[in-house]
This record gives C-alpha cells, sequence and structure tokens, in this order.
C-alpha cells in the first residue's frame, strides 16, 4: 500500500522542469503582456499608483498639516494660500485630503488583500474535506453573513466605556471589523469553484500519481481559481474603501481626529450648497480610486485566466 | 417541497439565535448606557441611575450572563424584548418603525429585482451593441459610488429640480407631510411625492447587481449543448433561450436574491438616516449613540430574519425554476 502513495521521482522532475521556467514564454511574463495590452486596465493603474504616491509624498508641497488651524482662512474657497481651500475649522483641505487619501488606501489594500487570503483558505479547506468538515465551516459562513456587518461596526466602534476603543486608533479598529466582515462571499464562490474542480480530471489524476495535497492545490487548485482570486482582491479594496466611507459618511466607522474620505465627505454635506469644495475635492479623489480599481479589474481578470480567449497579435495572424 | 422548507427554516432559527446571542453579548460588554447618565443636568447619584435601570430590567451591576438570561427568559415567556434606557418599550418602538421600513424598501426591491433581471436578459440578447455597453458600464459604474453618496446625490438632483421649478414637486425627507389634511386623493399625491425619491434612489443604485449576473449567466448559457440541442430539433433562436436558457441562467440569480435582500436592508441605514424615515435601520444606529442594548439586539435580530426570509425565498425560488432540483 505504501508504494501507491510513494512519489514519483520521475513526476517530480517533470514537475520542477516545468516550473523552471522550461517554456517558450514564462507564464509570469504571458501575465504580463496580456495586461500591459488592455489600454483601459494600464491606465487605471497609473492612476491608482499616483493616488498612493500623491498620499505619501502629497504633504511636502503644502506648508500646512491636518491640525495647524488657519484662524485667518475659515471656510475659504481655494485661493494661492491654500491649493484646495480650508475647511470649517480652518484646516488645509489639501492636507487632509492627502491624509485622508492615505488612510483610505491603507483601509482598501489591507482589507482587500487579507480578506481574499482568509476567504481563500477557509474556501479551500472546505472543499478539500467537505462532508462534516465542510457543513460546519458553512454554517459558521452563514452565520457571519446573516450578521448586519454595519450594526456590528456601530457597535465595536461606538464610543462607549470599553477599553478597545480608547487603546486602538479607529482605522485599526474598522480594518478589523471589516476584515471580519468581509471575506464570506469570496469563500462561498472559492468552495464551490474548488469543489467543482477536485472532481475533474486532472485533479484525480494527480491524486491516483500520488502528488502531496499541498502540491495539488497550489498545482491544479490554485491557477484555476487564480483569477477569481486577483479579481476579488482588487473587487475587495474597492468594497473596503466604499464601505469606509458609506459608515464614516453617517458617522460610524471612523471617527475625528483620524481623516479619511469618508470623513470628509461625510462632513461637508450639511452644507453642500455654500461650501462646494469640502465636498466634491474629497469626493473626486474618491471616484478616482475606486474608478482605477475598477478599470484593472478587467484587465486582471483577463491576465490570469488559464482560459483567456484574448490571444496575442502574433498569434492572432496564424490561427484566425 | 413543504419538508424541506421547513427543515431550512428550523435551521435558520437556530442560525438567527446564534447571532442574536452574539450580538447580545457584543452589545452588553460595549455599551454602557450608564455613562450617559452621566451627561444629564443635574447630575444623578450613581444609585439613582442604577436604581431606575433596574426599574428597566437594564440593572447595570448584574454580570453578562445574568442579564442575558433574564433577557432571554423575558422573550421566551412573553415574548418581551425589554426596554430602552429612556424607558421605552422595545416592542411598541419595534411595531412602529418596521412598518416604515417595510413601506419604504417593498417597492423599491421588487422593482430592483424586476428592472435588473428584464434589462440583463435584454443586454444578453444584444451583446456588445451600443445599449448592451451603456446599461453594463452604467451598471458597472454603479458599484463604484457608495449607497449613501448615490442616495445624497439623487436628494440634491431633487432639490435642484424643485429649486427650478420654483416649488415643492417632490419631498427629500419625511414620510408625510405633517398635519396633512384634505381628501383621500390629496393624501395619495402626498405619499407618492414623499415616495418618489426614496424609491428612486434605491432602484437605480440597486439593480445593477442583477443586471450584471443576469446577463453574464444568460450570455453563459447561450451557446450550452442543450440550448444548441433544442435549436437543432426546430426551435428558433429566440424560442430556444427563452425556453431554456433563461431559466436555467435565473437559478444563480435567485440564490444570489438571498445575499442582496439583507444588502438592500443594510443600504437601508443609509437611506433611512438621509431620507428621514424613522425606520428600523435608522433607529439601530440611534440606538447604538444611545447606548441601548436592547434596541440594538432586536434590530440586529431583525437583520438576521430578513436575511433567512430571503434565503429561503431564494431556495423557493430554486426549487421553481430548476427542472434538476427533486425535493420531496
Amino acid at each position: 500500500m505504501t508504494n501507491l502513495n510513494a512519489i514519483d521521482p520521475a513526476a517530480v522532475a517533470e514537475e520542477a522542469r516545468i516550473e523552471g521556467n522550461d517554456v517558450v514564454i514564462a507564464k509570469s511574463s504571458i501575465i504580463l503582456r496580456r495586461f500591459l495590452r488592455n489600454k483601459t486596465a494600464v491606465a487605471g493603474l497609473v492612476i491608482f499608483l499616483a493616488l498612493t504616491l500623491f498620499s505619501f509624498v502629497g504633504g511636502f508641497f503644502t506648508n500646512w498639516d491636518k491640525e495647524t488651524i488657519d484662524p485667518f482662512n475659515i471656510g475659504m474657497p481655494p485661493s494661492a494660500e491654500h491649493l484646495l481651500g480650508t475647511s470649517q475649522a480652518g484646516i488645509d483641505l489639501y492636507a487632509l485630503t492627502v491624509e485622508g487619501t492615505r488612510i483610505s488606501i491603507l483601509i482598501g489594500l489591507v482589507v482587500g488583500l487579507v480578506s481574499v487570503l482568509i476567504a481563500a483558505v477557509y474556501g479551500c479547506t472546505m472543499a478539500y474535506f467537505g462532508g462534516k468538515v465542510d457543513k460546519v465551516m458553512l454554517f459558521i459562513l452563514e452565520a457571519l453573513i446573516m450578521m448586519p456587518a454595519l450594526l456590528v461596526v456601530a457597535v465595536a466602534t461606538s464610543g462607549g466605556g470599553n477599553g478597545l476603543q480608547k487603546t486602538l486608533p479607529s482605522w485599526l479598529l474598522l480594518i478589523i471589523v471589516l476584515l471580519v466582515f468581509s471575506w464570506m462571499g469570496t469563500a462561498r464562490l472559492i468552495r464551490s469553484l474548488s469543489m467543482s474542480l477536485m472532481t475533474r480530471d486532472f485533479v484525480k489524476a494527480a491524486q491516483y500519481m500520488g502528488i502531496p495535497p499541498r502540491r495539488i492545490v497550489w498545482r491544479h487548485l490554485v491557477p484555476n481559481i487564480g483569477s477569481l482570486l486577483v479579481l476579488d482582491i482588487t473587487r475587495g479594496i474597492t468594497g473596503a474603501i466604499l464601505a469606509e466611507v458609506a459608515f464614516s459618511f453617517i458617522g460610524i466607522g471612523i471617527k475625528v481626529p483620524d481623516v479619511s474620505l469618508g470623513v470628509l465627505i461625510g462632513q461637508a454635506t450639511s452644507q453642500v450648497s455654500t461650501f462646494p469644495w469640502m465636498f466634491w475635492v474629497p469626493l473626486t479623489v474618491m471616484f478616482l480610486l475606486t474608478g482605477s480599481l475598477a478599470m484593472m479589474n478587467d484587465g486582471l481578470r483577463d491576465a490570469f485566466d488559464p482560459s483567456s480567449s484574448s490571444v496575442g497579435s502574433a498569434r492572432k495572424k496564424k490561427t484566425v | 417541497m413543504l419538508r424541506y422548507l421547513a427543515k431550512r427554516a428550523l435551521t435558520y432559527v437556530f442560525m438567527i439565535f446564534l447571532t442574536t446571542t452574539a450580538g447580545y453579548f457584543l452589545a452588553v460588554n460595549t455599551l454602557q448606557p450608564a455613562l450617559l447618565e452621566q451627561e444629564r443636568i443635574p447630575r444623578p447619584t450613581p444609585e439613582q441611575v442604577v436604581n431606575s435601570f433596574r426599574l428597566k430590567g437594564l440593572d447595570p451591576e448584574l454580570s453578562p450572563w445574568e442579564r442575558y438570561v433574564d433577557w432571554l427568559t423575558a422573550i421566551v415567556t412573553r415574548w418581551d424584548w425589554g426596554r430602552s434606557p429612556n424607558g421605552a418599550f422595545i416592542n411598541a418602538e419595534f411595531g412602529d418603525r418596521v412598518w416604515i421600513s417595510t413601506r419604504l424598501f417593498l417597492a423599491s426591491i421588487i422593482l430592483t429585482l424586476i428592472i435588473g433581471v428584464a434589462l440583463g436578459v435584454y443586454t444578453a440578447a444584444r451583446q456588445y451593441k451600443f445599449s448592451d455597453r451603456a446599461i453594463t458600464s452604467y451598471s458597472y459604474l454603479v458599484h463604484i459610488v457608495p449607497a449613501p453618496i448615490a442616495y445624497f446625490l439623487v436628494q440634491l438632483g431633487a432639490i435642484n429640480i424643485n429649486e427650478t421649478a420654483g416649488e415643492r414637486i417632490f419631498f427629500v425627507t419625511g414620510i408625510s407631510t405633517p398635519g396633512m389634511e384634505g381628501n383621500g386623493w390629496a393624501q395619495f399625491v402626498d405619499l407618492m411625492a414623499h415616495y418618489a425619491v426614496p424609491t428612486f434612489a434605491i432602484t437605480i443604485v440597486g439593480w445593477g447587481t442583477y443586471q450584471i449576473a443576469q446577463r453574464q449567466y444568460l450570455l453563459d448559457n447561450v451557446n450550452a449543448d442543450f440550448v444548441r440541442t433544442a435549436r437543432a430539433k426546430g426551435l428558433t433562436r429566440n424560442q430556444a433561450i427563452s425556453r431554456h436558457a433563461l431559466r436555467v441562467s435565473f437559478i444563480p440569480v435567485a440564490q444570489s436574491i438571498a445575499f442582496t435582500i439583507p444588502a438592500i436592508f443594510a443600504g437601508g441605514f443609509f437611506a433611512e438616516k438621509i431620507f428621514a424615515w424613522h425606520g428600523v435601520g435608522s433607529w439601530s444606529i440611534d440606538a447604538i449613540a444611545l447606548q441601548d442594548v436592547n434596541a440594538a439586539t432586536a434590530t440586529l435580530a431583525y437583520g438576521s430574519v430578513i436575511f433567512a426570509i430571503g434565503a429561503i425565498l431564494a431556495d423557493f425560488a430554486t426549487t421553481l425554476v430548476d427542472p434538476r432540483v427533486r425535493v420531496q
């Protein structure tokens, strides 16, 4: 019996050969080329990177910071001194926007990446073991979907006497709560996709060949659900940024003195007709952020899809 | 069929119990109404605060577990969800507000579904034509706008229309005109004027998800073997699609309804806040601001029930349209 499960050295050598870039074009360069061919996606990437850069170095282009109050310019429209005007408290809006963009991007990136990671591990575990494990894990997952996330966020970040809210900054608390409630949909999808993959012939063949489970997951499951994972990272980033904006907009989530795009937009809504720039500036930045991610989304999906029908121009001439 | 649904319902009852319990412990450990009492003028002594809370069944000196047992016993034996720190009874409050929420969302949920699925079918039939590109881009655009901001922009638009017209055509906040008098027709017009803006806002934000899903699934099925077989047997393309592909492509959409109804409900917090309809959603946010444990838990339980109803409806829809599902 032990023989059946022994690892075939020839198969291992073959795998190593494939992995060692012994192919005409390396997989990573195919992905990169496919992505670069999509002009919209590249434009999205450029805008996103520019905004990230802006959020880190933008502060050096102004003499104001997010705490200094300018008592002579309260609620002033954009001028030479204050590039984007000032808030009702007399704080430079440009400095606030830089800070808010950074916090929003940070929340988006952390929540987007980590929640997909959790979803992938959870979903693959469910699919791989199946049976009782799957049932129990699915129950937990559905119970979490059932909880209205917004209420839990509101309770967790509300100004009660709890020690947690005092020791953690509000953006970190929001990241934690968003993480708890953001991975279930993806996990469900990954579970159903990997379950159908587990019944496919190439996975069965690999199992009979005695390839260890970790290797099967890595060589067969991950590449096939890879496009979904990548897609869900960008979607997760967008979702987290939107959730932050939406929560902060109605006054839960990020709390002053922390600044985010949502806080800035939310504070400006009551006087949108008198101080329009306070509303439209952070809103425009938010649209650029979520819009650039949406533009990247499709290009990434196509680039990572192993069954992509988008072929290179050189091949197109031959086949079509 | 009924047995299957009953079994599902039982699972969901157990789930609701678990989420509500978890919510209660989270709330009871986090929310501290006694701190808010300290802000009153004249400031009450701690003994007064404890006494007044004890009378309302909110004794802060009991341990969370003891409070939980009392709270659960009251619900199980008398269907009494407790009281707020200000003395209001949750049952009465809830009864008033749940109808406001239902009135606000029922029309828009149905409209969202019908418009979304219809547009999905329409665009799938006209893939890559101008109308398809326009509608699908719109649906993707909606995905990058946070719901409260979209509602707020609709509200701004309605205010602008009112200002341009020089009279109040749309009501942007509230559920009805206070002190409204007159015959049935005038009241109906008043009701519609209050309904129009929120329903419009919730619907145009909501249908994109269904449109994209329906279009995608239908396109996946249009070239499937069973549709080709149907065409080979003499059906026209449109007949084959409407009789065979449409049905199958609706199954995943029906299942996604379960997960979007609570999402619309969550969007309801924003809609109710922005349009000032004091339903369950805005109540829950206020309850948390007022450190009201019982009200927060009750709204959380309601959210779970809405989800369960959505999930059971989705199961029901699936058994209706899916020829492969056979339940006794």
